[in-house]
């Protein structure tokens, strides 16, 4: 059967000697975790007592260095801003809103890069300063392939302004690189061609412009036939570099720090007018010309060819390989998507390369303990895999705080997301409970529309009153409002507590009626009678008659459900007896209470009023 | 790994379960659990909102359910249904309620279900595969039907799957029917020796399930059925290694499948999108 699987890439982990041990794995939420094994198939494994290292395995590291979060953070603003630029925007006024969204975030390159280089220049020690230095060349050369891009996929700079863009593209980046002053090529150049051009404001036409060129090059090509300048060698030199001889140029090649920088000059000089679709033509053998057959192209290289042959996909698949994590070639390719330059390209999945890129980039961003944040809305704008990465990866968020807790409940409660919410609240709920926080359980099974475990912990606080004789969390069971019909035992919870604020407040009759209403409805659970008969007691021993002949009729029945359905003990211990003592006393005494009630009660009720 | 990536639980031939924490890159170990007389296996922990809880199972024959009370970790119900080695245990979703497959050398699997107050109910399924069963693995849930907020109380009617693999060569998908039992739905055939792990990627709310399967025989597939056309499973060879695979498993959002094999490797494959660079 034919293969799925092409030559993968090997990552090597430091200190596992992959010859000698197996290595076993899991994966975490965002990362992998292998350790190294006992288990040697060749050697009989060592009964030695050890701790082997657990090494965890992350692709994307670079969420947790400081300076590249404020890029991270940054660029999140342009996006969403490119997100919801007006679709309905065409022609020149969207292309313009388009570069614009480029250059910034090209200025956010630059700044994390300005902030990186004083970083590496001020670190102590030698090595780390060394990895800043080289985490600068990695952005300097991100900053250098999106400008390309922006010259040649979103500005789509047409012949004639095509060199111009290029010339500030070099000399943007060689020049800084550099720092040299003494670049005779770029710097002499500038007088020239700037009159030459006539910026800005250019009404010429292109035709024009060739023409004016051509007859500029007849003319240093004749002072090159008729030798006038054959004296001096270096004028001559320079002479045929203006007129773009190869040879020449390379002459010059410390000069020219690297083949784009050959290129552009060299179109400089030999056609400026050069259209886009012949770039390519001219980039290859410049990188050809330039490495002379000694060095071979690295990747930065390829992913700048790959642009001069205008092959996007190509483009981004090189830099997916150079790169390190998804950023760059996530927010490039949404923004080339934006400017309705991919076609469409049917992964498997059905989703595309933005949307893939995207969910690859925030995934990664979930790694982190508040970058995950940002991950958020990337996901919002991926339409089809979008939300249920969020699902999977927003559950997995450790909530070691109430506010962090709180933060991914709006969230989900924003996106509908009601199996998170559900999800989520009872973790809490449950975490809530294990630390006795009984308030806080209650509240979150509410808010996950829980009702087995509201019963759960209304029964708890019951138990806590009866233990202790008083509520915790008053103002939560007070103010339940229509939450209160989540569970029976929860709307239990409440009229029980309204009761006893009743009787507070002295309405006694009010109190009275709910207290029987609430065993008679069958709410109150039978283990609470006893208490709630208790309870009645104070009532049944008021001055005045609270509990009328009816009512005191029922809570004789009540009464008599309740013993009548006690379990008939065999041998029973000391503290049981004890136990059964307290409770005939009980018994006893609500008998006599009721009974003098009942009499008092139809007594009051059989006389004339006022009488 | 812990759901949140925060604790780890390893097991051990040495017949200790032990569980650290691995936040911010550090390896602090939490508890020693001892129970088991024998190497153990596998460990899984279940969904966060049952509480902190740990399953490992053992060649001792037994399965341990090990639960965090206040800080403590503690013994808090085991189950010695088998009558050989336990190879295999695993969480069911948590929507279907805290339930527990363990898959056996006796052939057997059984399902442990929590009903309350401590109490663990029992299913067992005999025979599931001849001379044992070396992995299980549940499907996610998938709620059938259109999902209308249900009454509090109610459980809506999943449809509750896994997969099982064992040394008869074969992968196997359960499905319970409605009066509670477990029937054997699909048999799945491909591997020439036995298979050593199953895992059934994670939804991502496409309509296609997915199954890992790896093997002694070296070889590792994965196995898709489209579900508007039933129960075809058809399987795709991922790679055939030169020795035997021990273990696959799919990282969370089901974009990469991690397996490790004889060759003391562990490779990362991403099976949907292996013209792109990973």
């Amino acid at each position: 059967m034919e293969e799925l699987d092409g030559e993968p890439a090997v990552t090597v982990i430091p200190g596992v000697n992959s010859k000698k041990n197996q290595m076993c794995f899991d994966w975490g939420p965002g990362e992998m975790l292998v350790c190294e094994t006992s288990f040697s198939k060749k050697e009989k494994s060592e009964m030695v007592p050890s701790c082997p290292f657990i090494y965890i395995i992350r692709k994307d590291v670079d969420v947790y260095s400081q300076i590249l979060r404020k890029l991270f953070n940054e660029s999140h603003g342009i996006f969403l801003g490119l997100q919801r630029i007006d679709e309905e925007l065409t022609g020149k006024s969207r292309k313009s809103q388009l570069v614009r969204v480029s250059k910034n975030y090209r200025s956010v390159i630059r700044a994390c890069m300005e902030e990186m280089h004083q970083v590496a220049i001020a670190a102590k020690d030698p090595a780390s300063g060394r990895q800043f230095s080289s985490q600068v060349s990695i952005l300097s050369a991100m900053e250098l392939i999106w400008n390309l891009c922006e010259i040649l996929f979103i500005e789509v700079a047409p012949a004639g302004h095509l060199l111009l863009h290029l010339l500030d593209w070099v000399r943007l980046h060689v020049c800084e690189v550099d720092s040299l002053s003494a670049d005779v090529l770029g710097s002499e150049n500038p007088s020239n061609h700037d009159s030459f051009w006539n910026l800005p404001g250019n009404t010429q036409t292109l035709t024009e412009l060739e023409l004016k060129w051509q007859h500029w090059h007849e003319e240093c090509e004749r002072y090159l036939q008729d030798s006038t300048f054959a004296t001096n060698p270096h004028l001559e030199s320079l002479l045929k570099i203006m007129l773009g001889d190869e040879a020449a140029l390379l002459e010059q090649k410390e000069l020219l720090s690297n083949w784009y920088h050959f290129l552009v000059t060299r179109l400089l000089y030999s056609n400026p007018t050069v259209k886009p679709i012949d770039l390519h033509y001219y980039a290859q053998s410049s990188l050809d010309l330039f490495l002379g057959g000694e060095s071979s192209p690295e990747p930065l290289d390829n992913i700048l060819l790959a642009a001069f042959e205008f092959d996007i996909h190509q483009v981004i698949k090189e830099c997916s390989i150079a790169l390190s994590n998804w950023w760059f070639v996530a927010h490039l390719t949404d923004l080339l998507d934006h400017c309705k330059l991919l076609q469409s390209h049917n992964l498997y999945f059905g989703s595309n390369m933005r949307e893939f890129l995207l969910l690859e980039y925030a995934s990664g961003l979930f790694a982190h303990p508040s970058l995950w944040q940002l991950g958020v809305d990337y996901f919002d704008y991926c339409p089809k895999l979008g939300r249920v990465s969020l699902e999977l990866h927003i559950e997995r968020i450790p909530l070691n705080t109430e506010q962090k807790a709180l933060k991914v409940l709006r969230i989900c409660e924003q996106r509908q997301m009601t199996e998170q919410v559900r999800s989520i609240c009872k973790i809490l709920a449950m975490k809530a409970v294990r630390n006795n926080r009984l308030g806080s359980a209650l509240s979150w099974s509410i808010r996950a529309k829980d009702a087995a475990f509201a019963t759960l912990v209304s029964d708890r606080f019951l138990r806590d009153y009866c233990e202790r004789g008083c509520f915790s969390d008053l103002d939560l069971i007070d103010n339940l409002g229509p939450a209160m019909m989540l569970s029976d035992r929860l709307t239990f919870l409440g009229k029980y507590r309204e009761f006893h604020r009743m009787y507070g407040e002295k309405r006694f009759a009010d109190a009275a009626s709910l207290l029987l209403s609430l065993m008679t409805s069958g709410i109150a659970p039978r283990s609470f009678w006893m208490t709630l008969l208790t309870d009645a007691l104070p009532l049944l021993e008021q001055k005045q008659v609270i509990f009328s002949a009816e009512q005191t009729y029922e809570l004789m029945q009540c009464l008599e459900d309740l013993t009548s359905r006690r379990p008939v003990r065999g041998e029973s211990d000391i503290q049981q007896l004890q136990d059964e003592d307290i409770e005939t006393t009980k018994v006893e005494m609500l008998r006599l209470a009721l009974a003098r009630n009942l009499a008092r009660a139809i007594i009051r009720e059989g006389s004339l009023e006022g009488s | 790994m812990d759901y949140y990536g925060t604790r780890l639980a390893t097991c051990s031939s040495d017949r200790s379960v032990k569980i650290f924490d691995v936040r911010n890159g550090g390896q602090i170990l939490i508890a020693d659990l001892r129970g088991h007389e024998g190497p153990v296996w596998q460990v899984a922990w279940a969904h966060p909102m049952y509480g902190n809880i740990l399953a490992s199972c053992s060649y001792d024959r037994k399965v341990i359910i090990w639960r965090e009370e206040n800080g403590t970790w503690e013994k808090s119900h085991e189950h010695a249904g088998h009558d050989s080695s336990v190879n295999s245990v695993c969480w069911a979703p948590h929507d279907y309620g805290l339930i527990l497959a363990c898959g056996s050398s006796d052939g057997a699997i059984s399902l442990l279900t929590y009903t309350g107050e401590g109490q663990w109910e029992v299913k067992k399924i005999n025979n599931a595969h001849t001379i044992g069963c070396n992995a299980v693995s549940w499907a996610p849930a998938v709620v059938p039907g259109s999902l209308i907020d249900q009454p509090s109380g109610q459980k809506p009617n999943y449809i509750k799957r896994f997969a099982s693999g064992g040394c008869d060569n074969l992968i196997k998908l359960w499905k319970e029917e409605e009066d509670g039992q477990w029937k054997e739905e699909q048999k799945l055939e491909a591997h020439s020796d036995w298979v050593r792990d199953v895992a059934w990627a994670p939804s991502i709310g496409l309509p296609t399930s997915t199954i890992a399967s790896c093997s002694q025989d070296g070889r590792v597939f994965i196995w898709t059925c489209d579900d508007a056309s039933g129960n075809t499973w058809s399987p795709k060879l991922l790679h055939k290694f030169n020795d035997v695979v021990w273990h696959v498993s799919w990282s969370i959002t089901a974009n990469i499948l991690a397996v490790s094999g004889g060759d003391n490797k562990v490779h990362t494959h991403s099976p949907h999108h292996s013209h792109l660079p990973r």
